[in-house]
């Protein structure tokens, strides 16, 4: 294979999900939220894609595909949630929504 | 000697494609992360998808690029866009008042990951990670994607239409008015 | 046969089932009706079990029959087995026969009462339980027959449960029952564990050699059974429960209290007579126990101012009579005497529900006077019960009283003693029975007569007159079952089974007839000098022994006695263990354990923020930390 080693990518695909991962847990808006979530998501799919190259099974990138399509159905829920709770004049910020605290 | 300069001047071209579109993945990560303006995190999330895009036709798969880009970045961060202009935009700043518990723990937790994993894979990558398999140019064509959709991964394909059908549904009620608020504000 | 006496058996029970279930479906009068036939069916079959039996030899009279084994623990071996014989054919036909004259007189008695349902089924729960005890072919279903006609007792002399009386009546009766049951069952462990089994032929024949006569042991098992039988048959001490059980309605009187359930521990002394007379103590020991009873209610009996008492006292002396019999062995003379103190003194009991009845519930004879105008035909009822009560012949008392006397004379010294006491009680008998008599139909008529006496056409409802009619020919002819010198039918009939001494003849046997009889007519004679009108010859006489009077009305204190002794010290032991033992540590230990659960789940509980970051970053910590395990695992 050209260029790196599978390695590589893969370095690149962790780096890039702690950064999501790190987004995620700084970030008070949902909305940078749900971005940051998008990262993570698609450093798994980096990640799926590598492994796919290196055993030369194509299965890995239909795993991406579904992970691609499922990542579209949570941006719309969660997207649809943000719109509601803004509906309600309520600041959108996850440190004020806690009703669900037991 | 032209294969073998043939050969590396690819190797090189490769390489530098590379490390570009890796650059890029990881300061388009980082803006999204840190920039303040969310609208501006929008737009560095098409950058981070763009250069994904390049990665995944550095790997051989061509079909899965195209559709990051159509998908990913022709849909999925429109709607995001559309929802930031819909609701404004507001920003906050996630280092206001100081280092706190949470970002603390934060910052290590992600770091402790991030350097677990790549110990494990620079300890793997001697043997396990060497053995690359050769693939034909049909790797990763449409003309695979959809046989394998339509043989094996069958009931794959035909769930994730459902999950959409359920979200399009789930959305759709989420983003209907609701009876109480708005008939609050209309009697006030 | 088996089939005529099953039949017998759980007839009543069937009917109980009947009314519980039918409930309001079926009207009182009908409930009323299914209990009385019910026994009346029994009663049938038992005649029939009756004939069968004289059809056969009498060594061949004796049939044990058991469809199933009840109860297995080891190696004894407990059936449900029924036993014909002749002295359990002699008690069902007294339980069936009596039981379905006082059943059809409660209907009309009990007539308008709010849950005459209830009592019906009552009644006949009893009936059922009382065969069970009769028919028992071994000790432990006696002891199932034996409770339950303590439970009945109970559930029926607190059926006016609303009367605070009738309930602290009931439960007394029911503890007192609770003591005799518990020697009872002491007795039972022990002779389960030298004989191996409870059925009366095995125990009987393994008793002279797993028991031993006369040993410690022997005389243990005959007391516990004494203490049984002191308890139901309220004999002294055990005996304080029955004149407060007059709470219940008059035809519980009737049955229970007189005819059938307190004749059960003559019964099971006779029954179980061969391991009494391996502890012939203990024997005499009922025996004196009985004179002492005797005499002793015959003497609070002279005070009483409720009519029904008077009649419980009565019932509790002529018990004693029985008891004496026993004791000395005649047990032929103490089951025919049973068997006339149940007719005769049912019919008294009867007799005086009809007053009662008729003037709307009241039982207190000083406020009686001058009823045998108005109420003729339960004056001469009454009149024929107290004769027969009093011994005169040709009353059955007479007979009967007679033969446990004369078969008491020739029994050594303490058979003369105890023949003393029985001449003694009869003067007394003579004397309250007739005191009860005159005061209550004789003079002229009370002012609260004369305001609240009611007739119906008749002095009775039908149904109310005519068993009290039967009762008083049985009471007139039954003595002539057995005529001393001539015949001695019952004593015969149960010969078989138990073997009494014989009666005294000739010379001895005359002068003990003249004397029961002498003492007899002479309490009648005083009675009729004191009470026949009212004067104020007995408030003369109270003046003249207000010591004696006194003790008798508080009769001797022995409620009192008990009370001091027994109840007050358990319930302050009770109250004590309450607030030291039970408040704190029983109580607070639970409420502790659910006080303890609430503290652990609100801590916990903390930790639901409902902070998403926080959660988040839970995840992220753990998945660092899992991370590193994996590897050094790895």
């Amino acid at each position: 294979m050209l260029g790196p080693g599978i390695a590589a990518y893969l370095i690149l695909s962790v780096v890039l999900f702690a950064t999501g991962a790190f987004g995620v847990l700084i970030r008070r808006s949902p909305l940078i939220i749900l971005l940051a979530l998008e990262l993570m998501l698609n450093a798994g799919n980096l990640a799926l894609i590598a492994f796919a190259r290196q055993l030369g099974n194509a299965d890995g990138q239909i795993f991406a595909l579904t992970v691609m399509v499922v990542a579209a159905a949570e941006a719309v829920l969660g997207l649809g949630l943000i719109v509601a709770v803004s509906r309600k004049r309520v600041e959108l910020d996850v440190d004020r929504l806690t009703s669900l605290r037991g | 000697m032209e294969v073998v300069l043939a050969a590396s001047a690819s190797n090189i071209l490769v390489w530098f494609v590379w490390i570009a579109a890796a650059l890029a993945l990881l300061a388009s990560g980082v803006a999204v992360v840190l920039f303040a303006n969310p609208f501006f995190s929008a737009l560095a999330l098409i950058g981070n998808l763009a250069s994904l895009a390049v990665l995944y036709l550095l790997l051989a798969g061509e079909f899965v690029a195209g559709a990051q880009v159509i998908v990913y970045a022709g849909a999925i961060v429109i709607m995001f866009v559309f929802v930031l202009a819909y609701l404004g935009g507001r920003a906050d700043a996630p280092w206001a008042g100081g280092p706190t518990l949470q970002n603390v723990t934060a910052i290590v937790a992600a770091a402790a990951i991030a350097l677990e994993v790549i110990v494990v894979i620079a300890l793997k990558a001697g043997d396990d990670l060497s053995n690359t398999a050769q693939v034909t140019g049909a790797f990763g064509s449409p003309a695979q994607i959809g046989e394998l959709f339509l043989s094996n991964h069958l009931l794959a394909f035909e769930v994730t239409s459902i999950v959409l059908l359920v979200a399009a549904v789930g959305g759709v009620i989420l983003g209907s008015a609701m009876p109480t608020s708005d008939d609050e504000e209309e009697a006030a | 046969m088996d089939v005529l006496a099953w039949t017998a058996l759980f007839s009543p029970a069937v009917a109980v089932v009947a009314i519980a279930l039918l409930g309001e479906r079926i009207d009182r009068r009908s409930a009323g009706l299914l209990a009385s036939g019910a026994t009346f069916l029994s009663f049938v079959c038992t005649a029939a079990l009756f004939f069968q039996l004289l059809g056969r030899e009498p060594e061949n009279r004796s049939i044990l029959s058991t469809p199933w084994t009840w109860l297995t623990a080891g190696d004894l071996k407990i059936g449900a087995s029924v036993l014909i014989d002749p002295l359990s054919v002699f008690m069902m036909l007294v339980v069936t026969g009596v039981g379905f004259l006082i059943l059809v007189y409660a209907i009309g008695y009990m007539d308008g009462d709010d849950e005459e349902r209830r009592y019906h089924a009552y009644k006949a729960l009893f009936i059922f339980s009382m065969l069970l005890l009769v028919m028992a072919g071994n000790l432990l279903l006696l002891l199932a027959g034996w409770g339950m006609v303590g439970l009945s007792s109970y559930l029926l002399i607190n059926y006016w449960h609303q009367r605070r009386a009738a309930v602290e009546a009931g439960k007394k009766a029911f503890v007192m029952n609770a003591v005799g049951d518990a020697t009872f069952v002491l007795a039972l462990f022990i002779l389960v564990q030298q004989t191996g089994s409870l059925d009366f032929s095995t125990v009987f024949a393994a008793a002279p050699d797993a028991l031993g006569d006369g040993s410690t042991l022997a005389v243990l098992v005959a007391l516990g059974l004494l203490g049984g039988a002191v308890a139901k048959s309220a004999q002294v001490p055990l005996h304080t429960w029955l004149p407060d059980a007059m709470e219940g309605p008059t035809p519980v009187s009737a049955l229970i209290h007189a005819a059938t359930m307190v004749t059960a521990g003559v019964y099971l002394i006779v029954r179980t007579s061969p391991l009494f007379e391996l502890a012939i103590d203990v024997q005499e020991l009922a025996g004196i126990l009985g004179a002492v009873t005797l005499l002793m209610a015959g003497l609070i009996a002279l005070v009483q101012t409720d009519i029904k008492r008077v009649i419980a006292y009565s019932t509790m002396s002529q018990i004693g009579y029985m008891f004496v019999g026993v004791g000395l062995g005649a047990y032929g003379a103490s089951m025919f005497h049973l068997m006339t103190h149940a007719f005769f003194k049912a019919l008294l009991f009867m007799a005086a529900g009809l007053v009662i009845h008729a003037l709307s519930g009241e039982q207190d004879i000083r406020k009686m006077g001058g009823l045998a105008r108005e109420l003729p035909w339960t004056y001469r009822a009454f009149l024929v019960g107290a004769l027969a009560l009093a011994a005169i012949p040709p009353f059955a008392g007479f007979f009967s009283k007679d033969a446990i006397l004369s078969s008491l004379i020739d029994q050594g010294s303490l058979g003369w003693i105890l023949w003393g006491v029985g001449i003694v009680g009869a003067f007394l008998t003579g004397l309250y029975t007739f005191r009860l008599l005159f005061i209550v139909f004789f003079g002229e008529p009370d002012p609260y007569v004369r305001e609240h006496l009611h007739r119906e056409r008749f002095e009775g409802p039908l149904s109310m007159m005519w068993p009290v009619g039967v009762l008083a020919v049985l009471s007139i002819v039954a003595g002539f079952l057995q005529v001393p010198e001539q015949w001695h039918l019952v004593t015969e009939w149960l010969d078989p089974v138990v073997e009494s001494v014989p009666e005294a003849t000739g010379g001895l046997a005359l002068f003990s007839i003249l004397a029961s009889l002498g003492a007899a007519t002479g309490g009648i004679a005083v009675a009729w000098a004191l009470y026949r009108r009212p004067g104020d010859r007995p408030a003369a006489i109270r003046a003249r022994l207000p010591w004696a009077a006194n003790a008798l009305e508080h009769k001797l204190w022995w409620d009192e006695a008990y009370d001091a002794l027994f109840y007050r010290p358990a319930s302050q032991v009770a109250t004590w263990l309450l607030g030291r033992i039970e408040g704190p540590i029983v109580l607070r230990s639970l409420g502790g354990l659910g006080t303890g659960v609430r503290d652990v789940s609100d801590r916990v509980a903390a930790a639901q923020t409902g902070r998403v970051r926080g959660y988040v970053l839970a995840l992220a910590v753990g998945l660092a930390v899992l991370a590193i395990v994996f590897l050094v695992v790895a």
